[in-house]
């Protein structure tokens, strides 16, 4: 990723570019992309008690390219089938309904969503760390006893906001041909994510505690979060850990250990070790489904 | 390192035990130092036990009153009724909870750490943080106060999502379509009644042949009824195999006779085991029971005699009232203070739906050491009270010596048995005849009457 220090015609993009977005957000006619319906249909099932397997097989074979590319996660080494994973029954059967339904949700929002065309390798980067997130928050969760499905679906969406933003400078009126510089893009990214996620989220009608968790996710604001499931707090820690084990933080393992939010859900030294102990397991779970 | 804090008295941990050790040394005028290794005090009474297991209790039965309401006031309530809301008030009352217990410490000037303790000797304790740094601390007395945790069986893969434990539990966000609960005991059957209320199919699965086989029979069979009533099962006399998250949809439980039992989750309350593994107590000299607890005499000291060991971690009756009241005598006896009698009737309270509750002793236990024993009962539904509240269920049965003079025992199913037995504990303490409840007069209409009519069966069965 790159980190120079901004020129001066950098910094008047941004600028251009800040008060395009600024403005954008500012409207109540947002013009942010519709959720997909299989996305839409499989996110309610998944959050459904009463929905079972083949309910959200039948629905994800809706979406060829969602099926095949299910199936190929399922027949991955990190998930080791012991026979070659043929259906998607089996495939949820052996990944699990949750951790599918979240896939599929974010799969399917990956491919079509948003415009983000010009910044194929840093949108892949931005789910990989969604999904990293999540899956650290499940094992956060665990630890300290707290929903467990929950955790996943708050650290996949935390950053929602970023694509979404993408899909809005996509829409700049004198837009070159040239994409962006990502310098530029994350200045953005810093400024604007949470409030372009927390307005994606509200449309798309995401679950209460994930919008929550996108609005408040960040090391200082976690705080103000209310629901009991916790999910902005776990998934603060959650994308720390993400970065750290995916090479884009300023963090390290040791200097982990002395964040705020560690100390707020009480994880003692050995704790992080234990979590950190996983990162090879996220890492793989990660480059299968998103290589 | 810099040399240990001197203090008078140490205590480890912060739930209702170490809490009330802590104030009593306070009280006394002593230097007391609280060490807690998570982030608020309380222990697990305000987090996963007492508190927020009797909120969701209260919620469920409101919720369940409220539903009952809206046929009599014809109003409809939204169908998606989540667990979140009833959690979301669970979770004001736990923090209020332990707000309070906090400003009670800071009022009386105990100091807190946050920290996990391991002794190094036998008068120095090391308090690890929570950012790496350590610090000591000393006191030629120190009572361990460490509780318990849900006890993970080897062949069950507890992993808090489909299969839970008595802590997990807590985190549902949706209520399952089906549960099974492993164990037949208190927290077993309490969470199974409290789901089972909720609309959710609750399968229990146990050795014993009845659920709280510690109690009067009269009331579990009592329990029983209203737990099928609510299209609960208990499945008594039966071991697990293997319990197994499919993956997709269902957990299976596959019983040792070969019967599998699926659901979507499943809640395994077989137990708990007490909090030594941080403490060190090798540098201590003590060593903890086969059981895995910490053995104690009648003032709850250890082997070396100025470590006491309360509450949870010295093994039953692991209840929060008991706790407290050893946290307390502890304290007094280490520092030679009078703690007062020793109780002797204590009460024992089942939050199931219905309550059951009991004091002193049971028909059986009467009958060997009296030779006999003469019982009175009343049924709630033929009480006024207990008709002007709908109480279809409901028993207080008094037991008294063979010639049905002297007050014994008293054993109560049904709403409000918790609070209503404290009548008869204070009978029995004060050793009282049957002809008392006779004699005196309880407001009308309430329950409390049922000690009335109990006795008054008792005197008829005397006239024969
Ligand atoms: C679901 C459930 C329902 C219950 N319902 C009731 C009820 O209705 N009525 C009733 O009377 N009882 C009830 N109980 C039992 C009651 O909660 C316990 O008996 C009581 O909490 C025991 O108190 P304690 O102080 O011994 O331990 P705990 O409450 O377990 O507290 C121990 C504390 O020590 C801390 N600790 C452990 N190790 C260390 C260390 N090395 N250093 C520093 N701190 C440490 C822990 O973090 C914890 O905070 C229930 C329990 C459960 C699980």
């Amino acid at each position: 990723m790159a980190h120079s220090t901004i020129t001066p015609l950098a910094q008047e993009e941004r600028e251009t570019l800040r008060s395009f977005i600024a403005d954008q957000l500012g409207r109540g006619n947002l013009d942010l992309p519709l959720l997909p319906v299989v996305a839409n249909r499989v996110l309610l099932l998944s959050s459904d008690p009463d929905a079972d397997a083949s309910q959200l097989s039948s629905l994800i074979q809706q979406d060829q390219a969602l099926a095949g590319q299910i199936l190929r996660i399922a027949n991955s080494p990190a998930y080791a089938p012991r026979t070659p994973i043929v259906s998607l029954q089996q495939a949820i059967t052996w990944l699990g309904l949750t951790m599918l339904a979240g896939l599929a949700f974010s799969v399917s929002v990956q491919s079509g969503v948003f415009h983000t065309t010009g910044y194929e390798k840093e949108v892949r980067n931005l789910w990989r760390h969604a999904l990293a997130t999540g899956l650290f928050g499940k094992e956060i969760a665990r630890r300290i006893r707290h929903n467990v499905e929950n955790a996943f679906l708050c650290g996949l969406l935390h950053t929602i906001g970023k694509p979404a933003i993408l899909h809005l400078l996509s829409q700049t009126p004198d837009k070159s041909a040239e994409p962006f510089s990502w310098i530029t893009v994350e200045s953005l990214f810093e400024e604007f994510h949470v409030m372009a996620g927390s307005k994606l989220a509200a449309v798309w009608q995401l679950p209460d505690p994930v919008q929550e968790t996108i609005r408040y996710y960040q090391d200082d604001q976690y705080h103000q979060a209310i629901s009991p499931t916790k999910g902005a707090m776990i998934t603060c820690l959650a994308h720390h850990l993400a970065s750290v084990i995916l090479g884009d933080s300023t963090h390290d393992e040791n200097s982990l250990l002395t964040l705020p939010v560690v100390q707020d859900l009480n994880f003692y030294p050995e704790d992080m070790t234990a979590l950190l102990e996983l990162r090879e397991t996220v890492k793989a779970s990660v480059e299968c489904f998103l290589p | 390192m810099t040399s240990p804090t001197p203090f008078d008295l140490i205590v480890i941990g912060s739930g209702p035990a170490g809490q009330k050790a802590a104030i009593q040394g306070a009280k006394a005028g002593k230097r007391v130092a609280l060490i807690e290794q998570t982030r608020e005090v309380g222990g697990a009474c305000v987090y996963q036990g007492t508190i927020p297991s009797k909120t969701l209790r209260e919620s469920a039965l409101q919720m369940v009153r409220f539903l009952q309401a809206t046929e009599v006031f014809e109003f409809r309530m939204r169908d998606d009724v989540k667990i979140t809301n009833l959690m979301t008030r669970l979770d004001r009352v736990v923090r209020a909870h332990g707000k309070f217990m906090k400003d009670q410490l800071t009022r009386n000037g105990i100091d807190c750490f946050h920290g996990r303790a391991g002794f190094v000797s036998d008068q120095e304790v090391r308090i690890q943080k929570i950012d790496g740094t350590s610090a000591l601390v000393t006191a030629p007395i120190i009572i361990v106060a460490t509780g318990s945790r849900p006890r993970v069986p080897d062949n069950i893969p507890i992993d808090h999502e489909h299969i839970l434990d008595s802590d997990s539990i807590l985190s549902l966000v949706y209520l399952p379509k089906s549960l099974t609960v492993l164990g037949g005991g208190v927290i077993a059957s309490e969470y199974a009644s409290i789901f089972a209320l909720l609309g959710v199919q609750v399968t229990m699965v146990d050795t014993a042949d009845r659920p709280l086989k510690f109690l009067d029979q009269e009331l579990t069979d009592e329990f029983c009824e209203a737990f099928e009533k609510t299209g609960g099962h208990y499945r008594g006399g039966q071991k697990i195999d293997t319990v197994q998250w499919d993956g997709c949809s269902k957990v299976t439980t596959v019983l040792e006779s070969g019967e599998t039992l699926e659901s979507e989750k499943v809640l395994v309350a077989l137990g708990r085991v007490s909090n030594l593994e941080h403490l060190n107590l090798k540098a201590t000299g003590i060593h903890p029971t086969t059981r895995g607890l910490i053995p104690v005499n009648n003032h709850c000291q250890t082997t070396v005699p100025h470590i006491y060991a309360v509450g949870d971690v010295i093994g039953p009756p692991s209840l929060a009232s008991c706790s407290m009241e050893q946290g307390r005598r502890a304290v007094c006896h280490a520092l030679g203070l009078n703690s007062g009698v020793a109780p002797e009737h204590i009460p024992m309270g089942i939050y199931t739906i219905p309550e059951m509750s009991s004091v002193g002793l049971s028909e059986q236990e009467a009958t060997a050491k009296y030779g006999g024993a003469t019982v009175g009962r009343a049924r709630f539904h033929e009480i006024a009270r207990g008709q002007i509240s709908g109480m279809t269920n409901g028993l207080l049965k008094m037991v008294a010596d063979p010639k049905g003079e002297q007050l014994l025992g008293i054993h109560i199913v049904g709403e409000g048995a918790t609070e209503l037995i404290h009548i008869g504990q204070m009978g029995l303490l004060h050793n009282m005849l049957i002809d008392r409840f006779i004699d005196n007069i309880f407001n009308f209409p309430t329950l409390a009457e049922a000690y009335r009519v109990a006795a008054l069966d008792i005197a008829k069965q005397r006239q024969h």
